[in-house]
């Protein structure tokens, strides 16, 4: 197992750098530079332009630029400057990171938490009309935009006063109490995290109706059955825990998938996580920040691939590497 | 089902009971440091009290703390707070006023210019003020290395200002050329502190100081506000500079608010949405089509939505007139870029005014811009108090007489197809690009396009990505026309504009950077621009706007299309609101504003 995991993470570099240099050759062949936002700016001249070029290292050729990054990266462990912050990269990027994740998570207890019951409680009435109303709600949800849904939850918060309107805490968020502040930040995260994790609801209670249908079929199932068990025993003792497998390697694929899901909300909910960070990166070609946190997002999906499948081998004795 | 909705309810219900406006502004602020010797009386309508906070949105937070590197709006926005300079500039007046120098005098010549710096100015750690902080920060602005933006202005022809202080309290600037923008310009230097920031400015870590990264205590301004507290990406609240020299009529030392709130809100509708829940307290920049919606609501919701008339930022296209002029692979110096036959109908004034004549600004205005749009004609807008002219030629809607213009050209619709062709037999017609992101200037494009196919032109609109519209225009200079638009530099003068106007600008679109005038027109418009920015006769300058903008109009270099009108929501809690069409609109004046009946 030891030598497993140890093989799986000494991958990663290679991985890394096939990555990092895709990203950066992609940035070069993306027309115009982080420069290029100031051209057109009256109080910029060419001169100062041709200094800020020289400054950040951008009148050299990419290769040239690739190698610069490569050498600090490995030899130093710097990552680079972000051009507009004039701040070290991940100084950046560690303050959108906590947030992004903050959200993640709770929008990932929206869905777990609502897709495993819900799914089982479809299964174990299939074809009722609970199971189809359940099917029904979700699958709307899930071909609503993140944009509407998010700008419809914000115009109800704007309306009702329920709740605020986008942002991660209160202006006066310093001065509340504890309890103040759990209340505070309950609810300014309460919609972002709803409308992120209503999206793989239908998806995740799908699956785990179909699992738990499947193992309801097997003949252990009915021997349970025959031998006179209550219901409840053979649905949640017997049958729940073989039917819950696959959908540990889906939560762990999930975690990968945590950095990125939630970009779109983000922007919409004025959350202060990586997507307005990234995206702004992206558009100014503030392209040390992008490498940034494209390798750290990479970084994620590979850990998050790595933990489902340590999970599954944890969860399932049957499952050994090696 | 019934599970789903209980929980929704019961998180509802807990997270209902947080609930309440914020509301914050009893102060109880007592100034008890001694004012200054010579302290600054600051125009304003009404005296007003202590206390409370003003929230505006921002949709970016700012890059950096250090007004000397802040490049974009949403830094400059805060650090013009932070950070005082020799003289400030009035929106409302459009005049100089003092700061930092109380008073100064101009020689006759135009090229020296005393100020007499304020006795008892403070920086914000009680620091004195001296002849030697602005030397610091001349020196810095001046710097190669650091090169700010405004270093640019500071140089005339290749040679720098001269900057010295024959006493603390004196500094004398002697500039290479008469400069009509003197004041202005030198009150474009922000001071800031030189017992902190000499030592990091030596090591050539200046550019690292004062990010938003650092500690806001440590952060030592010169101006009305410091910073209070900055999360990334959620907020950047200034509170007020006790030492700062500002006083109301009164003699109550400024600003009256305890907090100044920039509230990081990406999303535009988000924005609007805050503004309409009484989370912002007025909004900068709203969505023209949500003006309708304010106007309505003015009394419901208590706000007033300032009508502060056209933008100062305009639209327009060119045609491309531009030759190659340093030597490129396959391209001589002198060579033209458009195909010849292009060259020759965009080289034609009759050309370019029948192009004018065909376009229905005014049917662009209701469906476009929701109809808060005008006519323009020039850089200087109506929003421009001191600089608009009424009275400029201008080439309107006119189908019949651009028809009549086109066929004196000889240009006939030989085949039938709907469009004209020259004597060669080329159909007349061209490309216009513009970026695609931009939702006004691609409507704009599509009006223009089927105006000029009903004269026989035949446009073809190419909405390009940004950057790539950049490099077009730039670097490769491949394509016929272009429409863009110009901002206007602060303070909005035309003396601001010479990479426009001369014909060596580089923002001289139609054809730029050109070693010497090529025609007899651009000559006189390079020497008209040489009196705007010596002169310090506004009669005599404004003349010679007159007749800048004229000659662009006749010649219709530019084809101007509507300006659109700049409406902002402010809520009426608070006293002595002016906003203006300069930047930073709804803030520049934050320092007497004040919370009118404080709860």
């Amino acid at each position: 197992m030891r030598t497993y995991v140890l093989r799986r993470i000494l991958q990663i570099l290679p991985l890394l750098l096939g990555i990092s240099a895709l990203t950066f050759l992609l940035l070069q062949l993306a027309p115009g530079d982080f420069l290029n936002q100031f051209a057109e700016n009256p109080a910029i001249s060419p001169e100062m332009l041709d200094s800020m070029r020289r400054r950040f290292g951008l009148d050299q050729p990419w290769w040239v630029q690739y190698g610069m990054y490569l050498k600090n990266v490995l030899f130093h462990f710097d990552f680079g400057e972000s051009f507009s912050r004039h701040q070290p990269v991940f100084v950046v990027l560690r303050e959108g990171l906590a947030n992004t994740l903050m959200l993640a998570g709770a929008a990932a207890v929206v869905t777990w938490g609502l897709a495993i019951p819900l799914g089982v409680w479809a299964a174990v009435r299939q074809y009722s009309w609970i199971d189809k109303g359940l099917s029904l709600v979700a699958f709307v949800w899930l071909s609503v935009p993140e944009i509407l849904s998010g700008l419809l939850l914000l115009m109800l918060a704007a309306r009702t006063g329920w709740f605020p309107v986008g942002g991660m805490r209160s202006i006066d968020y310093e001065d509340l109490d504890w309890i103040g502040k759990t209340i505070d930040i309950l609810r300014h995260r309460a919609l972002p995290a709803f409308v992120v994790g209503l999206i793989p609801l239908a998806s995740r209670m799908r699956q785990m109706r179909g699992n738990l249908l499947d193992v309801l079929r097997l003949d252990y199932v009915t021997t349970a059955r025959s031998k006179g068990l209550d219901e409840h025993v053979v649905v949640f003792k017997h049958a729940l825990r073989n039917a819950l497998n696959p959908m540990i390697t889906l939560f762990g694929y999930t975690l990968g998938a945590l950095l990125s899901g939630s970009f779109i909300a983000e922007i919409i909910f004025s959350w202060p996580g990586l997507g307005r960070l990234t995206l702004d990166a992206l558009l100014t070609q503030d392209q040390y920040l992008v490498m940034g946190a494209i390798l750290m997002a990479s970084v994620m999906l590979i850990l998050g691939n790595l933990i489902a499948d340590l999970l599954l081998a944890a969860a399932d004795p049957r499952i050994t590497y090696d | 089902m019934r599970l789903a909705r209980t929980v929704h309810l019961a998180t509802l219900l807990l997270l209902a009971a947080g609930c309440g406006k914020n509301g914050k502004t009893a102060s109880g602020y007592r100034d008890t440091i001694p004012l200054p010797a010579d302290t600054m009386i600051t125009r304003m309508a009404s005296v007003g009290s202590y206390g409370g906070r003003f929230v505006i949105g921002e949709t970016t937070g700012p890059k950096t703390f250090n007004a000397m590197i802040a490049n974009e709006t949403s830094s400059t926005d805060v650090t013009n707070r932070m950070f005082a300079a020799l003289t400030n500039f009035d929106n409302i007046t459009q005049q100089d006023t003092p700061a930092i120098a109380k008073s100064w005098e101009i020689s006759p010549d135009g090229m020296t210019g005393t100020f007499h710096l304020r006795h008892g100015a403070r920086f914000s750690d009680g620091h004195p003020i001296s002849a030697d902080d602005i030397l610091f920060s001349f020196s810095v602005a001046l710097d190669s290395i650091v090169h700010p933006s405004v270093q640019d202005l500071l140089i005339q022809n290749g040679k720098k200002w001269q900057i010295s202080a024959p006493d603390s309290y004196t500094i004398v600037i002697h500039t290479p050329q008469p400069s009509a923008l003197l004041v202005s310009i030198a009150g474009s230097v922000p001071v800031m502190p030189k017992h902190v920031l000499e030592a990091p400015f030596k090591s050539g870590s200046f550019q690292a100081m004062y990010s938003v990264s650092t500690a806001p205590d440590s952060i030592v301004t010169s101006g009305p506000w410091r910073v209070k507290e900055q999360v990334a990406g959620e907020k950047t609240v200034l509170s007020r500079n006790p030492y700062w020299f500002g006083v109301d009529a009164a003699g109550h030392r400024l600003p009256y608010l305890d907090e100044l709130v920039y509230l990081i809100v990406p999303d535009q509708d988000a924005l609007d949405l805050k503004f309409r829940s009484g989370e912002l307290d007025g909004l900068d920049n709203p969505k023209p089509e949500n003006y309708r919606f304010y106007a309505d609501n003015q009394q419901k919701m208590n706000f007033t939505l300032h009508d502060l008339g056209p933008r100062m930022s305009t639209n327009f296209f060119w045609f491309n007139l531009n030759k190659v002029r340093k030597q490129v692979p396959g391209k001589k110096v002198g060579q033209i870029y458009v195909a010849p036959e292009k060259y020759a109908w965009f080289n034609n004034a009759t050309f370019r005014k029948a192009v004018s004549m065909a376009i229905d600004r005014q049917s662009m205005i209701p469906s476009i811009f929701f109809g808060d749009a005008v006519k323009n004609w020039s850089q200087m807008t109506a929003g421009n108090k001191v600089w608009f002219d009424s009275t400029l030629v201008h080439y309107d809607y006119d189908p019949d007489q651009a028809k009549k213009l086109l066929a004196s050209l000889g240009w006939k619709d030989k085949n039938g197809d709907g469009f004209l062709e020259d004597a060669q037999g080329h159909t007349i017609g061209f490309s216009l690009k513009t970026n695609s992101d931009n939702k006004i200037r691609v409507g704009m494009g599509n009006f223009i396009k089927d105006d000029l196919a009903k004269v026989g032109i035949k446009v073809t609109l190419v909405p390009l990505d940004f950057n790539t519209l950049i490099t077009t225009l730039r670097e490769t200079f491949d394509y016929d026309a272009m429409l863009l638009g110009l901002e206007s530099a602060t303070p909005p003068d035309p003396g601001m504009g010479g990479n426009v106007w001369r014909s060596s600008g580089r923002t001289h679109y139609w054809n730029e950077t050109q070693p010497k005038p090529e025609t007899p027109q651009e000559a006189r418009i390079d020497h008209l621009m040489d009196v705007i920015s010596s002169s310090n006769d506004m009669a005599t300058r404004k003349a010679a706007w007159h007749e800048i903008a004229n000659t662009v109009n006749e010649q219709c270099w530019i084809e101007w299309l509507p300006t659109i009108v700049l409406k902002l929501p402010v809520s009426n809690r608070f006293g002595n609101v002016e906003p203006s069409v300069i930047p930073h609109r709804l803030i520049w004046n934050i320092d007497r504003v004040y919370v009118k009946h404080p709860a």
